[in-house]
């Protein structure tokens, strides 16, 4: 049985896709069979995170519709064995999606899968909310910014309302916080909500901290997930997120301000 | 059968509501000793005679058997116009709904009823601030009345709405923006009130917010408001109570 995450935040551009995607390729690298699904039908992202886009056939919609299988659908990653990515279709709205197709699709994906990972368009809409109605955990992505912090407090209330978990009275739905774009001397400054601030309204626990990073952008449009990049502080803290993931102990980097020191202005230190 | 109706082919429909009574504090059941009092006040101020409505409040008088009817006809004979009892033995009770008069529990009621504990996790019964409001029908919309509180445990995220509609909200963690908390009695929050809170909202001025943090985008006791932007700033982030008096909100640190 595998687990299914959905990556979600209510706001938009705060990095789902992004996360969605070093996450899943970070699962795989560390030897666990993953998928990551593209919920947001109409606006096609993943699968040019992923690198993938050429590869593109059938999608999301296709299965659900009976208009090919699975397996069609599927594409193999090419960097990392243990690696699918189920895309979503470009041509067609969030209406093309049905609680029960999505159903289906899950429950075949979960007898081959460790991992299933959701990747929820933005908003509150019935996108968002198919993506998150089964999964088992959820990742919440949250901005150093107050709208983005609210948006995600938000869905933290549809996850424990409007998720078959909860509907069903079971366990509720695990919720980890991951903040990304932190930026330390910026919060030091006092334009960046603090990491503690953000803890404290959300009151969820924390699963990552991704500094803001050259190395994203840079990662984004060459269609390779920053994982793979692990000389860079965005890279390195993804695999810490993933190591928590999997539940180790990993103590918090990146969150603090450190004014270059004379080693690492010589030796460059770590990447950003 | 449905239950949808067609709102244009309603005849009715119900409504809570709170409008200013009378109260009339009877401390003597004699009707002659209230004949003589009320005709000393109706010449002292005839304009307050016209047909008011009045509650007998008979909480006071401890006897098993009114002369209701009586006190009654004496009041209407002085323009006053008795709708309800309130308070009284039983036989009081079935004597007023005799004469056609409505009864109410005494003012004191005893808070027999255990507060309902609902915990932050799955369905609280979160309802969408989308939903109409005010078409609730409110049984005990006297101020005072409110039994029957209700626990929260948890966080109040945003786009929530926890209300305890009978008594007061108990709030054990944060409300947050855009959240919104009510309760017809008061309102305590053990954390940080970032969100609404909306205490009285039958009317009940005796109300109060009481909270832990305060950072609440709006504060209201029995319909009198005020905005995060009129709270004093020194205010903000302290512990506090909020106090209806003389229709003001007033706000004073806790402890």
């Amino acid at each position: 049985m595998a687990k299914i995450i959905v990556v979600t935040s209510g706001k938009g551009g705060v990095g789902k896709t992004t996360s969605a995607a070093a996450i899943a390729t970070g699962l795989a690298l560390r030897g666990k069979k993953t998928v990551v699904i593209d919920f947001d039908v109409g606006l096609r992202n993943l699968d040019l995170i992923m690198g993938c886009e050429r590869r593109v056939v059938y999608d999301l919609v296709n299965v659900i519709q009976g208009e090919a299988g699975l397996n069609q659908a599927l594409i193999r990653d090419k960097r990392v064995d243990n690696l699918h990515i189920l895309p979503a279709s470009q041509t067609r709205d969030k209406d093309a999606l049905t609680l029960e197709g999505v159903e289906k699709v899950l429950d075949t994906l979960t007898k081959d899968f460790d991992f299933i990972i959701c990747d929820s368009p933005a908003g509150i809409e019935r996108g968002a909310q198919l993506a998150m109605y089964f999964a088992d955990e959820a990742i919440v992505v949250t901005n150093p910014e107050v709208s983005s912090v609210r948006d995600s407090d938000r869905i933290l209330g549809l996850l424990a309302s409007k998720t078959r978990r909860a509907e069903r009275g079971e366990d509720p739905i695990q919720e980890h916080l991951l903040i990304t774009r932190y930026n330390p001397s910026r919060v030091d400054l006092g334009d960046m909500l603090n990491l503690e601030d953000i803890r404290e309204i959300l009151a969820i626990d924390l699963l990552g901290l991704i500094p803001e990073s050259e190395a994203v952008l840079r990662a984004s449009n060459q269609g390779v997930p920053v994982t793979h990049d692990d000389d860079s502080d965005a890279g390195q803290a993804y695999a810490d997120t993933v190591a928590r993931l999997l539940g180790e102990e990993v103590p918090l980097r990146f969150h603090e301000y450190q004014k270059k020191g004379l080693l690492s202005r010589m030796f460059g230190g770590v990447r950003r | 059968m449905s239950l949808k109706v067609d709102r244009d082919s309603m005849a009715f429909t119900f409504k809570g509501g709170m409008l200013p009574m009378t109260v009339m504090e009877l401390t003597s059941a004699d009707p002659e000793r209230i004949r003589e009092q009320l005709a000393g006040k109706l010449s002292q101020s005839p304009a307050f005679f016209q047909h008011t409505p009045v509650v007998l409040n008979v909480e006071k008088l401890d006897e098993p058997h009114l002369a209701l009817e009586r006190i009654c006809a004496v009041c209407r004979a002085h323009k006053l116009l008795p709708v309800a009892v309130r308070g009284g033995p039983d036989p009081v009770k079935q004597s007023a709904w005799a004469l056609g008069l409505g009864w109410f529990p005494p003012q004191e009621a005893p808070r027999s009823r255990p507060l309902e504990s609902v915990t932050g996790d799955g369905d609280a019964e979160m309802a969408e601030p989308s939903e109409p409001a005010g078409e609730v029908v409110t049984p005990g919309a006297l101020p005072g009345t409110t039994v029957g509180g209700r626990i929260y445990r948890g966080t109040v995220r945003s786009g929530q709405q926890v209300t305890a509609p009978e008594g007061d909200l108990v709030v054990v963690g944060a409300v947050n923006a855009g959240a919104e908390v009510l309760a017809a009695g008061s309102v305590h929050v053990y954390g940080a009130l970032r969100g609404r809170a909306l205490a009285g909202i039958h009317g009940d001025a005796q109300a109060g917010i009481f909270c832990r943090e305060l950072h609440a985008e709006l504060l209201s006791v029995a319909g009198n408001y005020k905005r995060l932007e009129d709270i004093d700033p020194r205010l903000l982030g302290t512990a506090v109570q909020v106090r209806l008096s003389d229709d003001q909100l007033g706000i004073t640190p806790l402890g």
